[in-house]
């Protein structure tokens, strides 16, 4: 009950914290031109062009975001004084509502293209064939300023059609979007959509960020990476560019103290959670943190055994390879560990990113949970196997019915407070592309740019997950 | 019903170093006997003992349990420590288990006792130790002795033909002692076999059937209690089984240090309970060093002390004599002043002996 209830009030203290952030109250900036951007602070996406562009420049400070909702983000919480994207990322209506306006746009353009990986010579011909072929000024025209859609429909492609793997590195209408149905739209998904149909491949799109997009691509998981991507030399060292399909100028995008409008609590539930079926993301992507937490668990607690007898073998070289073992998992970060099995590991494996998460958190939890069974098992003194055999119990009856019940007593909750933490620590499974309930809220968030009211939603879920995990371990505890 | 022939034991460290604590033992145990094993501490006493139900299997020699050799390759052992039971110096309940479930737990798993059956015989043997009150508490709130009795209980629980005691009352408050002592003893009156290493020499004496004294890793005197504690055949028995304390201090010259001497008789006094003997001892001493026997050196003094008899003695070694070095005047007054003189040649030398 105590536990509960102190459960409960660090929630509030967690919740009272994001309430409080608040934007800053400067007046709306006016710019003329980049060089007014002196002394401020520039937030774009970490790894485009303008994070280039601005970290080179000594008098301006760049906030780098994940995202591109992140960055807006941060100049409607005062973190950032301008948000540098493309003209395109913001309709009329998106700035009203957000409470920003445009305050410059840039002279300079630039083209915009796919990426494949080096040396793909044949689906480069294949696209830029398309490219040259296709209605792409319709597609624009349809998407960009609202002319009416292209009228031949995209062919039907057989289901069993080799998939094109398309990561793309943007959440944003109106060039590509998660939408209604959990069907990917816009202007460069429609492009791809016709293109797949062309040479009779089905599409496959996948969210992730531009840097993981780019190892997968090398790692040959993708067969091209998109999202209103500027072909710069730079990045040329490194991708294929197609031919461009498109000219993109950037816009400066600004807090707009007299036009910010107060939107409803309830309104934006409905935007965030209502509209387009939102909330069908937050159930999937926590049964995906479910499974993943679940499976990562069950396999790591039969490891764990392992490792745990391993450690207390009689051979030198068992003992030694445990702990080599442990020695290995403790020095690599998670994330890092997660990342190798995902592109080199496995890569090429066919299995889906979920599996590899629950191989991966699978292995860190055998480390833990192993020195864990260890050390409980330890701490139940030897006096008690000696009475257990004394009466005549075989070593294998006297561990079960006399050693494990007491070391369980002692290590559970150890493993309860491991288990929560490898909850928690599933957070970063967006990183591999598997939409878990951190993922589910970045998407949200990157296509209403409310921060707010998907993190709280997405906090309250985990803080309930946690509560839950450690009430059925206890419940467990009490029944033996 | 026991037979140990040549048993040996070495512990290997894990430094490769190894230590022989059981070097040659050699036994017969019949039905019915209480056998008290006793002598000083790291001789190898409960390492026997535990050797006896493999719980540390020994390096070398036979064990033979009802005629079946236990140390071959393949013996059950688990039905063999069914029939032998131990009692450990530190109780080992099942902290898990209440005391009822500590008792019953053993018979219904592996005699297939059903629990009613158990339960019932549970409690007889709790009523046997005085332990019934206590049957749903946990071992956590018991006292040593009480944990000591439940231990017992558990034991008899699986009706073994024999019972081994590992230093039953060794971790118990002085007070609790009596309490377990007695269980024991009734059940000695009761005709179990017992084997019992214990540092409770008036109750080795009073229980036993037998006794074996171990020193330096074997039974050094095997024998009744009479023999060993009335008319033992080895000076160590005879040592170990009077508790004779020693203070020794080797006087070379006249520089010795007589300050320390001075300290060492008066701690040795308080730890033995002898203050009133303290500064008569010392003032002895310094007649004996300084007047009557100061030309000899380098001498040997030795003040010892028999615990169970109470006799107190100093004692003047010189090496190489053949007679008494005490001068001819100095008997008289050292009979006026102690409750005897020995004047006795030893094997290398001659002692004067003074009882206090």
């Amino acid at each position: 009950m105590i536990r509960s209830l102190r459960y409960l009030l660090s929630g509030f203290a967690v919740l009272s914290l994001l309430l409080s952030c608040k934007g800053g109250d400067e007046g709306t900036l006016v710019l003329r031109s980049d060089d007014d951007l002196r002394g401020l602070t520039v937030a774009c996406t970490n790894g485009n062009y303008y994070e280039h562009k601005y970290s080179a420049r000594e008098d301006v400070t760049v906030f780098a975001a994940n995202s591109e909702a992140d960055a807006l983000q941060a100049v409607r919480q005062g973190i950032a004084d301008v948000f540098v994207s493309d003209e395109i990322m913001l309709s009329d209506a998106d700035m009203q509502r957000l409470g920003v306006r445009k305050a410059l746009r840039g002279e300079e353009s630039f083209e915009v293209a796919f990426a494949l990986r080096k040396g793909e010579a044949v689906l480069m011909r294949q696209l830029n064939d398309f490219i040259a072929s296709a209605p792409i000024d319709g597609i624009v025209a349809h998407w960009i300023e609202g002319a009416p859609a292209v009228p031949d429909a995209i062919p039907a492609v057989s289901p069993d059609a080799a998939p094109l793997r398309c990561i793309t590195c943007l959440n944003m209408e109106p060039v590509c979007y998660f939408g209604d149905g959990g069907q990917w739209k816009g202007m460069d998904v429609e492009i791809l959509q016709r293109f797949a149909a062309s040479v009779g491949r089905s599409l496959e799109i996948t969210f992730q960020d531009l840097g993981a997009a780019v190892i997968a691509l090398q790692a040959g998981q993708a067969d091209l990476v998109f999202g209103c991507l500027f072909a710069t030399d730079e990045r040329r060292q490194s991708v294929d560019f197609s031919d461009p399909y498109f000219r993109c100028h950037p816009a400066y995008f600004v807090l707009d103290k007299g036009a910010a409008s107060k939107v409803s609590l309830k309104e934006r539930l409905r935007i965030n959670f209502a509209t387009e079926n939102r909330w069908k993301l937050v159930a999937d992507g926590l049964l995906e943190t479910v499974k993943i937490t679940f499976f990562s668990i069950l396999l790591g607690t039969l490891l764990g055994a392992g490792i745990c007898a391993a450690k207390r073998s009689r051979r030198r070289w068992l003992r030694g390879l445990a702990g080599l073992y442990d020695d290995f998992i403790n020095g690599i970060p998670t994330l890092v560990l997660l990342l190798i099995m995902f592109y080199v590991v496995f890569a090429g494996s066919g299995l889906s990113g979920s599996l590899v998460a629950i191989v991966t958190f699978a292995l860190c939890f055998a480390s833990s949970a192993g020195s864990i069974f260890d050390t409980s098992i330890s701490s139940v003194p030897r006096g008690q196997t000696e009475a257990g055999l004394s009466l005549g119990f075989t070593p294998l009856k006297t561990f079960a019915g006399i050693v494990f019940p007491q070391a369980m007593k002692k290590g559970l909750p150890l493993y309860a407070g491991e288990c929560v933490s490898l909850l928690k620590n599933t957070s970063i499974v967006g990183y591999i592309a598997v939409q878990d309930l951190t993922r589910a809220s970045d998407l949200i968030r990157s296509r209403t740019f409310d921060a707010l009211i998907p993190l709280i939603v997405v906090t309250v879920l985990y803080f309930v997950l946690a509560w839950l995990i450690l009430r059925l371990l206890t419940l467990f505890l009490r029944k033996k | 019903m026991i037979s140990i022939r040549h048993l040996s034991k070495t512990f290997q460290d894990p430094d490769g170093s190894t230590v022989t604590v059981l070097k040659d033992v050699n036994a017969d145990i019949e039905k019915g006997e209480v056998i008290s094993i006793i002598g000083p501490s790291g001789t190898g006493k409960s390492t026997l003992l535990r050797a006896l139900n493999m719980l540390e299997p020994p390096t070398g020699g036979e064990i033979w349990f009802n005629g079946e050799n236990i140390m071959a390759k393949g013996y059950p052992l688990d039905r063999m420590r069914r029939k032998m039971g131990m009692v450990f110096q530190g109780f080992n309940l099942f902290e898990h288990k209440t005391v009822l479930e500590n008792v019953i737990y053993a018979p219904m798993e592996l005699l297939h006792f059903s629990e009613a059956q158990a339960k019932e015989e549970a409690m007889e043997l709790l009523k046997k130790v005085g332990m019934v009150q206590k049957a749903d508490v946990y071992p956590s709130s018991l006292s040593g002795g009480q944990k000591q009795r439940v231990a017992i209980a558990r034991s008899l629980a699986m009706h073994p033909e024999v019972i081994l005691f590992d230093e039953p009352t060794s971790a118990l408050d002085p007070t609790m002692v009596g309490e377990v002592l007695s269980v024991i003893r009734q059940l000695a009156k009761d005709g179990l076999t017992m084997l019992i290493v214990t540092h409770e020499m008036r109750f080795a004496r009073d229980v036993s059937t037998r006794i074996f004294f171990m020193n330096e890793g074997i039974i050094y005197e095997d024998g009744t209690p009479q023999q060993i504690f009335g008319n033992p055949v080895h000076s160590a028995t005879k040592a170990f089984v009077n508790r004779i304390q020693k203070l020794v201090y080797e006087i070379d010259s006249d520089e010795f240090d007589y300050l320390q001497i001075h300290t060492g008789i008066i701690r040795f006094c308080i730890k033995y309970n002898l203050s009133d003997k303290a500064e008569p001892a010392y003032a002895l001493v310094k007649e004996m060093l300084f007047t009557h026997m100061r030309e000899y050196r380098p001498m040997t003094l030795r003040l010892t002390h028999a615990e169970l008899s109470g006799e107190t003695a100093l004692d003047f070694m010189v090496e190489g004599l053949t007679s008494s070095p005490l001068p001819a005047g100095a008997l008289e007054g050292l009979r006026a002043k102690t409750r005897g003189v020995v004047e006795e040649p030893t094997a290398r030398g001659f002692r004067v002996k003074l009882l206090l």
